[in-house]
């Protein structure tokens, strides 16, 4: 009887933990939308992203095993504005209306951002994108995460209510330690407000309005063409005159090419991470604003 | 101009080097029938520095580049072992399995590794215009040493021969290629190799005269594309392929006039012209006819290159109103470009727009977008409907037009039809 009533009570401790333990499967397409979910859902959510870090998200070949995960979530975010097209793809081959666009667990991050540089198609070429419905890199905007992570806060509170409560307070205090970094770097990056500069893929107009940056050309016209010998000597020439030091890369992007239009105007490579994990210390959100901080403001201070 | 010459001359000099080395191994690889080994060789190095990338090498380290030689000596080997079996199976099977096999090898190599694609991009895919004196100190030793090889074992590398020289020519072949695909990239490389060596094989006999010609014929080509792709602003690789096939549509079209009868050549090119020009007509009299709102690419091109075309057709309302519709697309372009403008500015300077301002412009930029599309639309439509009225005009006078410019004898009609009937 003893013995009994012990068992009964080890199992109900069992059956209780695993329950707290059960989390809401969530996949993402990028490892920043991950990191914004966590943020939001805490140890209550599993996120995986399926794009590995470093990888170009615009051009992303998914595997069986993504639409296993996919198929298993009961909740998918997604970067929108025709970034990751191909995740409509891996949607379709899970086949569960509840994460299609429009069913319960869909999020399409991008839902009420205020979208930079839209062009309806074929409206004047050469900004280095095309995309027709605006510049998809909007989560480099700091600010841009409060919209980001109110999708998700309602997406989730929407699959969960017993813990909406918990992910809006993970959402407040979240969305706080931002607005004291987003001061921190605001000043650190003050020093590069007055410095010109130069990328190689046109990812930053977001980054640059909010610390108020200027870019004055982008190396690659189009994605996936090289660029022509004229683009390149204008670029020169706009650096030369313009004084410009700092021309940035990313990761994932030709690094011999760069390198030649920094040679030729006097001007030195940093590189950036536009994802949660494409830099070394960059493993979540806010340090990856801090590790790109970083970097822009030590390559401002040393020219 | 001087500027144009500044920014070419360094991509030049490396083209003359490869053209120098490329129509020399082009020439021998045309004679032995294995035309599409550099791309085996290529992807068997590509997989070399994979796996040296895998283990944790740098990029451009010496460790990367040895790996890529040992990868690409194993290749050699087995091409050599090939030629032995060349009676039974078409060597070019085996190089288009070593290229397949290598290329998906290498994609499951890299899949596990971050940058991977862009590594493997950056071994495959050169971009000439980028290279410098870097590279020369680099390439020309090495083909100087590689060339001296070739002159000193002579005519036992050239000639198909037992399986040592086989190695040494596929080995020595393969080094070249690794170094030069990484800076040219694969289609280019495959354009030094084969087109000017086609060229000198169809206008010479003897061996150092092909390999004259091939380079003449590859330091022109390469000029002529590096030079339109400053000027016509286009990348710069794959106008200098196109500038290669261009050289050698143009030789093997000026061969029968080189060799052989001259006049024969010229009626014989005169009557092609003809029968191109009358099919081109005669199937846009049929399309016109029978689809007059789908494309019309013969008469889309003579509208473009002269637009003053349409007042040959348009009524007078419908010339108002396509001229209308093109003014206010173009204006509505270059509003959407000036808003875009003024908030990219906004971005570093001045006061900050806030996401309200953000917003509202965005909101305007896809009105104009909308806009300048139905304005298109209308373009289009008006185009469409003179097309639809005028077709039974227009296509039969076309038709009138191809009976009167093919080289058609009425003479040869009139006896044919009596023997239909």
């Amino acid at each position: 009887m003893l013995l009994r009533s012990g068992l009964i009570a080890v199992w109900l401790v069992w059956a209780s933990t695993g329950m707290a333990q059960e989390r809401i499967p969530v996949v993402t397409t990028t490892s920043d939308l991950r990191s914004l979910v966590e943020a939001v859902g805490g140890d209550r959510v599993a996120a995986t992203s399926l794009v590995p870090a470093n990888f170009d998200a615009e051009d992303y070949q998914e595997k069986p095993q993504d639409v296993v995960r996919v198929k298993s979530a009961r909740m998918v975010v997604r970067v929108g504005l025709d970034y990751d097209l191909w995740f409509d793809r891996v949607l379709a081959q899970a086949a569960r209306p509840e994460i299609q666009r429009g069913g319960a667990g869909y999020v399409d991050a991008s839902y009420a951002i205020a979208v930079l540089e839209v062009r309806g198609l074929n409206v004047g070429p050469g900004d280095g994108h095309a995309h027709g419905s605006g510049n998809p890199h909007y989560w480099l905007d700091p600010k841009n995460a409060e919209i980001i992570t109110g999708n998700i806060l309602e997406t989730l509170a929407r699959l969960d209510p017993p813990n909406s409560a918990l992910y809006e307070a993970n959402r407040v205090a979240f969305l706080a330690r931002l607005g004291d970094k987003l001061n921190e770097w605001e000043s650190k990056l003050a020093r590069v407000r007055a410095v010109p500069m130069v990328a190689y893929h046109n990812s930053w107009p977001y980054f640059a309005r909010r610390f108020r940056l200027e870019f004055v050309g982008f190396i690659e016209v189009k994605p996936g063409v090289p660029p022509a010998p004229s683009h390149l000597a204008r670029i020169i020439a706009t650096m030369k005159a313009r004084g410009v030091r700092i021309v940035i890369r990313e990761p994932h992007e030709p690094e011999r090419d760069v390198a030649f239009v920094a040679a030729r105007a006097g001007a030195s490579v940093v590189i950036l991470g536009t994802s949660v994990g494409a830099l070394l210390r960059a493993n979540d959100y806010i340090s990856m604003f801090d590790a790109n901080v970083e970097a822009l403001a030590s390559a401002a201070a040393t020219r | 101009m001087t500027e144009a010459f500044w920014f070419l001359w360094p991509a030049f000099l490396v083209a003359v080097c490869l053209v120098g080395i490329h129509v020399y191994f082009g020439i021998q690889i045309l004679r032995r029938g294995v035309i599409f080994v550099d791309l085996a060789l290529a992807q068997i190095a590509a997989l070399g520095a994979t796996v040296a990338f895998m283990l944790g090498h740098s990029v451009q380290s010496a460790a990367t580049y040895g790996y890529s030689l040992v990868f690409t000596l194993f290749a050699a080997l087995l091409l050599a072992f090939t030629r032995q079996w060349a009676t039974r199976l078409p060597q070019e099977a085996l190089i288009g399995v070593i290229y397949v096999v290598a290329a998906a090898a290498a994609i499951l190599l890299i899949d596990r590794a971050p940058q991977g694609a862009e590594h493997l991009k950056q071994v495959l895919t050169g971009n000439i215009l980028t290279s410098g004196v870097k590279d020369l100190a680099f390439i020309v030793p090495l083909y100087t040493g590689v060339g001296l090889v070739h002159w000193l074992l002579g005519r036992r590398l050239s000639d198909a021969g037992t399986f040592v020289w086989e190695f040494i020519f596929y080995a020595s072949f393969g080094v070249v290629v690794t170094s030069s695909v990484a800076i040219a990239g694969v289609l280019l490389v495959f354009s030094f190799l084969i087109m000017p060596a086609a060229i000198g094989v169809l206008y010479a006999t003897t061996f150092s005269r092909q390999l004259s010609v091939g380079w003449i014929a590859g330091t022109v080509a390469s000029a002529a594309g590096l030079v339109a792709s400053y000027f016509f602003d286009l990348p710069t690789g794959a106008a200098m392929v196109c500038a290669f096939g261009f050289a050698l549509a143009l030789a093997g079209i000026a061969y029968p006039f080189v060799h052989g009868d001259r006049r024969r050549a010229l009626s014989g090119a005169l009557l092609a012209l003809r029968w191109g020009g009358s099919l081109v007509l005669a199937a846009s009299a049929l399309q016109l006819m029978a689809a007059p709102r789908a494309d019309q690419p013969l008469l889309d091109v003579a509208e473009f290159a002269v637009p003053s075309l349409r007042n040959l057709y348009f009524s007078k309302a419908e010339a108002v109103t396509f001229a209308d519709a093109r003014d206010y697309a173009e204006r509505y372009r270059i509003e959407a470009e000036r808003l875009n403008e003024s908030e990219i500015r906004n971005r570093s300077q001045g006061e900050a727009l806030d996401d309200y301002m953000v917003r509202r412009i965005s909101s305007f930029l896809k009105s104009y977008g909308e806009m300048r599309k139905g304005e298109q639309f209308v373009m289009n439509e008006v185009r469409a409907r003179a097309r639809e009225r005028v077709r039974w005009i227009a296509g039969p006078a076309l038709l009138v037009l191809v009976l009167l410019s093919a080289p058609l004898s009425w003479r040869q009609l009139r006896w044919r039809l009596p023997k239909i009937r």
